[in-house]
């Protein structure tokens, strides 16, 4: 399986403190990854860094290949935690304004989702409520065929049944040749669908191992093994 | 790629400003309407008065939502939420700077236009564009007279002074918000503070530079006509420096110094 990212020791400083440290990390294709730690332990950083949204102080990070630019961008389908398609928009122009800039965009397959979320695709956003914007945000995401995709916090803000839909929509709309991220802190509602986990902590990468070596070895769950490490 | 963001950028901003500048053309001909049909008499009489007033408010409207709304634009959605998804575009943050800037002077040109087509709808009569044409051969001729041969080139280089200064205003607005952005917690009174410490410093620059000429070039200034020669072409290149200088910051802080909220 061939490498879909790479931090080489990163490190993003705000101003004093640093939000990561020295991170080393290398995540292959196929994979899901849980990106696990409690709040403010550089979930988010991490991703912003891979969007290119942040420059590294120092260190490098790699996307097949490339730093974050134009070429990583065409490659990386991310979900921010923020609802940032303009109010304005109805559902069908932000579906023709990732159709435009996304290659690798699917329109049939984001308006089947719509479909069967019966989501009309002449609404304004404005007039959406902020779990359904969620859902648009996450259709869209989904519906690009990416080699990675960072979705940060995608079931935060939404009901269950919705979080079992998103978890069901990410698991088979992903492809065997690209790697899923996922960061979160409801580890229980996603622990079934991971291969990997990430856990950060302040800043620092505390564990990154496959999820059967962890049931192997502690002979516990992804949960109990996080209520552990991060023992207030 | 820039032509996909201007697509998109015209259709964001067309949306709002075209309705104005369509209202203030349908209201400049209702006003023509109005003042020449003479029945308003006694109480009706507040119909002409009311529409005066309503088209002087969308020819104000036309000119100061089009200004306002170029700088709305760039901070909510560049620098706000809406943020997230234009800076994981794959397109380059020049780009993106490039396209607000062609589509701000798009339609600040459109805005001009609008107001000098509303005003030909308003009062234009063939005696009035006779009298419009004599007035323009007037001002030519007297152009002529001081400038001589050179007048042509006085025309060209006041229309590239206005264009230029234009490109600097908006460059000016454009820097002053990606500056203010890097003030965590207070990025729009940071924006307001950057634009004025910036163009306070302009013009301090500005004024010692003109200093400086005016001493070494004491009063060798004999004619007349030759003040605009001078102070046209200095008015161009120091525009054009100061949009340059702040295009280039504006593109440095969006590569390698952002930070969204």
């Amino acid at each position: 399986m061939s490498v879909i990212l790479e931090c080489r020791s990163l490190t993003k400083k705000y101003g004093s403190t640093t939000a990561l440290s020295d991170l080393n990390l290398s995540l292959e294709r196929g994979r899901i990854v849980g990106l696990l730690g409690p709040n403010g332990s550089g979930k988010t950083t991490l991703i912003k860094l891979i969007n290119g949204l942040l420059v590294p102080s120092s260190g490098t990070i790699k996307i097949n290949g490339f730093e974050p630019g134009v070429e990583s961008k065409k490659i990386v389908s991310y979900l921010p935690e923020k609802t940032y398609l303009p109010d304005w928009m109805k559902v069908s122009d932000a579906i023709n304004f990732f159709k435009d800039f996304f290659a690798d965009f699917d329109e049939k397959k984001a308006y089947e989702m719509l479909d069967h979320l019966h989501l009309d695709s002449s609404k304004r956003l404005k007039a959406l409520s902020k779990g359904t914007k969620e859902k648009v945000q996450l259709i869209l995401v989904m519906s690009r065929k990416a080699d990675l995709y960072c979705l940060d916090e995608p079931i935060g803000g939404v009901d269950p049944a919705a979080r079992d839909y998103i978890l069901n929509t990410i698991i088979t709309n992903y492809n065997e040749n690209a790697c899923v991220i996922i960061s979160t802190h409801l580890i229980a509602d996603i622990e079934n669908v991971l291969d990997e986990v990430i856990f950060i902590k302040e800043g620092y990468l505390q564990l990154h191992a496959s999820v059967d070596e962890i049931r192997e070895k502690e002979g516990k769950s992804i949960d109990s093994l996080f209520r552990e490490v991060f023992r207030c | 790629m820039l032509r996909k963001l201007l697509k998109h950028e015209l259709y964001a901003t067309g949306k709002y400003l075209l309705p104005i500048y369509g209202i203030t053309l349908i209201l400049s001909l209702v006003n023509r309407l109005v003042i020449n049909v003479d029945i308003f008499n006694g109480a009706l009489n507040f119909i002409p008065v009311f529409m005066m007033i309503a088209y002087v408010i969308s020819i104000i409207a036309s000119l100061f939502v089009t200004f306002i709304f170029m700088i709305v634009r760039f901070y909510k959605n560049l620098m706000s939420d809406e943020g997230y998804l234009m800076f994981t575009l794959p397109v380059k943050p020049t780009q993106l700077v490039n396209s607000k800037l062609i589509t701000s002077i798009i339609w600040t040109i459109v805005s001009v236009i609008t107001i000098c087509l509303s005003l030909l709808l308003l009062i234009a009569t063939p005696e009035r564009l006779n009298d419009f044409k004599n007035a323009l051969d007037e001002i030519f001729y007297v152009f002529k007279a001081s400038f001589g041969k050179t007048y042509a080139l006085v025309i060209i280089e006041f229309i590239l002074m206005i264009i230029s200064s234009l490109f600097q205003s908006i460059l000016l607005i454009y820097v002053s918000i990606a500056v203010g952005h890097l003030f965590n917690g207070h990025r729009v009174l940071g924006s307001f503070v950057a634009y004025f410490v910036i163009s306070t410093a302009v013009q301090i620059l500005i004024t010692l530079l003109l200093l400086i000429v005016a001493s070494i070039s004491g009063s060798n200034i004999e004619t007349m006509e030759a003040i605009p020669h001078m102070v046209f072409p200095f008015s161009i290149i120091v525009s054009l420096l100061l949009s340059t200088a702040y295009y280039s910051a504006t593109s440095y802080i969006f590569s390698r110094k952002l930070n969204l909220e």
